[in-house]
């Protein structure tokens, strides 16, 4: 592995444990999960049964240290109130999020892309124009209502999809369109604008100059340079689509991790948050330093330079 | 249902449109699926309280020894008859014969054994609280078993048709909260943790065959995807949407929508234990009268909520006192009290909100405000999450002047709810002493009529006093495909057992 590599891989060690710290603290700080857990009426004595059955009553630095030994082995507790290890409950739900955050990707990288690439292509022209409408649109457009829009229409009026639901490639559909709303949008956009930008570069001049056809131009100059801040963007999409989307998995009752981490957030489930929270921060690491690796695949230079 | 109901219309087509006939003689498996609108956790019954998700698949799968049907009665469940013996004890007759699918046999021995496992603190079991007046389980012969409490407990079976019964030995041997065995009309076929639960019928059930093959429970949360499910013929049946969409989803004219009074009240709680309430009954009764409760209930609600009649208990409770009224809207006397209870020139209070738990409390409490406001009480709202309102309310003990808060008590009987307004509990901020002994009282004796007497004299002070001001009792909304038939109930509650095919 070369060395900036492995710097980096440290780097991302860091901040999960940073990340798993603020939170461990913060939902420290929320209050207390057994008077959400026992039924109302629950007596002083037995709120504080439950306190000492679930770890509670001990100090918070200790607390912390028996966390943290304990993550360190990959045991983040017992959930609160799926009556099981909590990591096996988040990672019951990382299929699901994985399905959705790459369909997401993968038409927007494929969608996006093409779009982007044609509006710089084609630019001043109505081609330009209209995918900069839909594109801008598209960041726009809430979640929440394009998702319950898309229902109403395929769904309920068409009856061609499942309302919601998870488990065949049909009840992917919708949720995956919905999602892959911003993500199109943002990428081309992002290739539209970096594409613009190296096409007004001397080397490109120069190729043109040395009677290259545009084809070649666009494949090998303009193209490969101006996909540099697109493979970063798309890095941040990947992270932020695989830590779960909680609102479109809200509308379409899919089970991913988002919806999880929402939900125990609300009822304290402490050990849920904290191995929900560690695994999305370690998720975000790893996309990170795929981009990395991309980069130097992408571009001679960072190879060289490093 | 979708497919069922085109094999339906096919069946229709052939049979020349005798679809009655098709429809009462169905060809394939009859098929239920009912949307949640929060997530199933657990379908250990031990392991959660709560009624509406959890209980209510588990019930499925296990059963109680007393069941509340859809009349919100008690009927033989796995006991066929209980009786209170003296005021310490109850004695139940269990059904002979009754195993659970694995061939665990279902008698005295086996409630024992679990009566044992949630008072164990080792089990962490969430509805300890519910029984932790049992001392002793007396196993009398393999039919016959006792339940002895320190005091007397009166609604005791009431709270037995909530403890869903488990096999000893398979639950030592498992982790209940993934996979079940029970002795109910249902099997677990498949659990995924939030999207759905299969269950199937089950053979060889001990009482009557349920009426549904197959019933699924999908987790939609969002009620606008709820509703789109029922009108795509995904779902069959959903509950728990504003009661604004009634009318929406009857104009489709493709299913029914309905609702049913709840079993929560809803009140606003003043905080009795500092100024400006504190000794201050003229206040109290001078804020209950300038609240108008019917407007809010027609404004907001589609006037289906039931307007509390001057206390926490709805009719469909024991303890009820049906001589007492809804507190009437004055708002000219309400002034007059405030001045003479010292606050002519006005005052100012805050007024606690929790978000995300009771239907439009936000909407109401923005009404009450103004209601208020009306008779010169200025009220501050302080809207907060219900866990951080929970930890300021019962651990913290740190109410604000007032909170919009809601209640309801499980065995629908008097003595769990007063039990809110008694000084001793974290609850009450409230320091009636005449009003908690007289409390205590009703929860000493089995005696139905002494305690029948004994709560209307506490619900009349409760409304005299006016501690909390009540409001009404929210409504639970629900909406069905037009093939099948809800018993609706207002205790949240939700299985196939209570749906009927049409």
């Amino acid at each position: 592995m070369p060395a900036h590599l492995t710097s980096r891989l440290g780097e991302g060690l860091i901040a999960i444990w940073g990340v798993v710290t603020i939170v461990f603290v913060v939902s420290r700080l929320l209050g207390d999960p057994a008077v959400l857990l026992l039924p109302i009426g629950a007596s002083e004595a037995q709120l504080q049964e439950l306190r000492t059955q679930l770890g509670l009553d001990q100090p918070l630095p200790q607390q912390y240290l028996t966390f943290l030994f304990n993550a360190l082995r990959g045991d983040f507790g017992q959930s609160f109130q799926f009556g099981r290890p909590a990591l096996d409950v988040v990672f019951e739900r990382l299929p699901a999020t994985a399905m959705l955050a790459g369909a997401a990707l993968a038409i927007g990288i494929l969608i996006g892309g093409l779009a982007g690439a044609l509006a710089a292509i084609y630019r001043g022209s109505l081609i330009e124009a209209v995918v900069l409408l839909v594109a801008l649109l598209g960041q726009a457009t809430p979640s929440f209502w394009l998702g319950i829009m898309l229902i109403l229409f395929f769904a309920v009026q068409l009856g061609w999809l499942p309302t919601g639901g998870y488990g065949t490639w049909q009840n992917l559909v919708l949720p995956a369109v919905t999602l892959a709303c911003f993500t199109t949008a943002s990428i081309a956009r992002l290739l539209r604008s970096s594409m613009l930008d190296v096409m007004r570069d001397d080397y490109v001049r120069t190729a043109y100059a040395k009677g290259l056809g545009p084809r070649r131009v666009f494949t090998w100059h303009v193209g490969r340079n101006s996909l540099i801040p697109v493979v970063t963007m798309t890095g941040i999409l990947a992270g932020e689509l695989l830590g779960g989307a909680a609102v479109t998995e809200t509308v379409f009752g899919w089970p991913g991790v988002g919806r999880l981490i929402v939900q125990a957030i609300e009822t304290k489930d402490f050990p849920v948050v904290q191995a929900g929270v560690a695994i999305v921060a370690a998720i975000f690491v790893a996309v990170n330093l795929l981009v990395d690796l991309l980069y130097t695949l992408i571009d001679p230079r960072i190879r060289q330079s490093r | 249902m979708r497919n069922q109901a085109s094999a339906h219309r096919l069946a229709a087509a052939l049979s020349f449109g005798l679809s009655s006939l098709a429809l009462s003689a169905p060809a394939t498996a009859r098929d239920l699926t009912i949307a949640l609108s929060s997530n199933v956790n657990t379908l250990d019954p031990f392991k959660s309280t709560t009624v509406g998700t959890d209980l209510s698949v588990a019930a499925h799968i296990y059963t109680p020894l007393v069941d509340r049907g859809p009349d919100l009665k008690l009927r033989p469940g796995l006991a066929t008859k209980w009786e209170a013996v003296g005021d310490n004890a109850w004695r139940f007759t269990l059904r002979e014969g009754v195993t659970f699918s694995n061939g665990e046999k279902l008698d005295a021995e086996a409630v024992k054994w679990n009566v044992e496992r949630v008072l164990d603190p080792k089990t962490a079991a969430r509805n300890k609280p519910w029984f932790a007046a049992i001392t002793e389980v007396k196993v009398v012969s393999p039919t016959v078993v006792e339940f002895l409490s320190k005091g007397a407990y009166p609604d005791l079976p009431d709270q037995m048709s909530m403890f869903l019964l488990m096999p000893p030995k398979w639950t030592a041997e498992n982790n209940p909260a993934v996979t079940a065995v029970g002795s109910g009309p249902y099997e677990l076929v498949r659990f995924t943790s939030g999207d759905r639960v299969e269950l199937k019928a089950r053979k060889g059930y001990w009482d009557e065959k349920p009426a549904f093959d197959n019933v699924t429970f999908r987790i939609l949360p969002e009620d606008s995807s709820r509703i789109a499910a029922l009108t795509a013929g995904d779902v069959d049946l959903i509950t728990g949407f504003p009661t604004s969409e009634i009318k929406q989803i009857k104009a489709g004219g493709k299913v029914e929508a309905g609702s049913v009074a709840g079993t929560r009240g809803m009140f606003i709680k003043l905080n009795g234990l500092r100024a400006p309430f504190k000794d201050q009954p003229k206040l109290w009764r001078a804020l209950n009268l300038a609240i108008d409760r019917k407007a809010i209930n027609e404004g907001l609600l589609d006037g289906l909520a039931e307007v509390s009649a001057c206390q926490p208990l709805s009719s469909v409770y024991f303890g009820f006192n049906p001589d007492l009224k809804p507190a009437a809207y004055d708002p000219a006397q309400a002034k007059k009290l405030l001045a003479e209870a010292g606050f002519a020139s006005g005052l100012t209070m805050e007024l606690e909100v929790p978000t995300g738990r009771y239907i439009q409390a936000s909407d109401i409490a923005q009404v009450v405000a103004s209601q208020l406001g009306e008779v010169g009480v200025k009220v501050n709202l302080r809207e907060m999450e219900f866990g951080s309102f929970m930890n300021k309310y019962i651990v913290g003990k740190n109410l604000g002047d007032s909170a919009y808060f809601g209640l309801g008590w499980p065995t629908l009987d008097a003595g769990g709810l007063l039990n809110f307004w008694e000084t001793e509990n974290p609850q009450s901020y409230w320091g009636s002493e005449s009003f908690t002994q007289g409390a205590k009282a009703a929860r000493s004796t089995n005696d139905a009529a002494k305690r029948t007497e004994l709560y209307r004299k506490l619900t009349k002070q409760l409304c005299e006093d006016s501690p909390s001001l009540f409001m009404f009792f929210t409504p639970i909304t629900y909406a069905q495909s037009k093939s099948i038939a809800w018993q609706a109930r207002g205790d949240d509650w939700v299985r196939a057992i209570d749906i009927k095919t049409r």
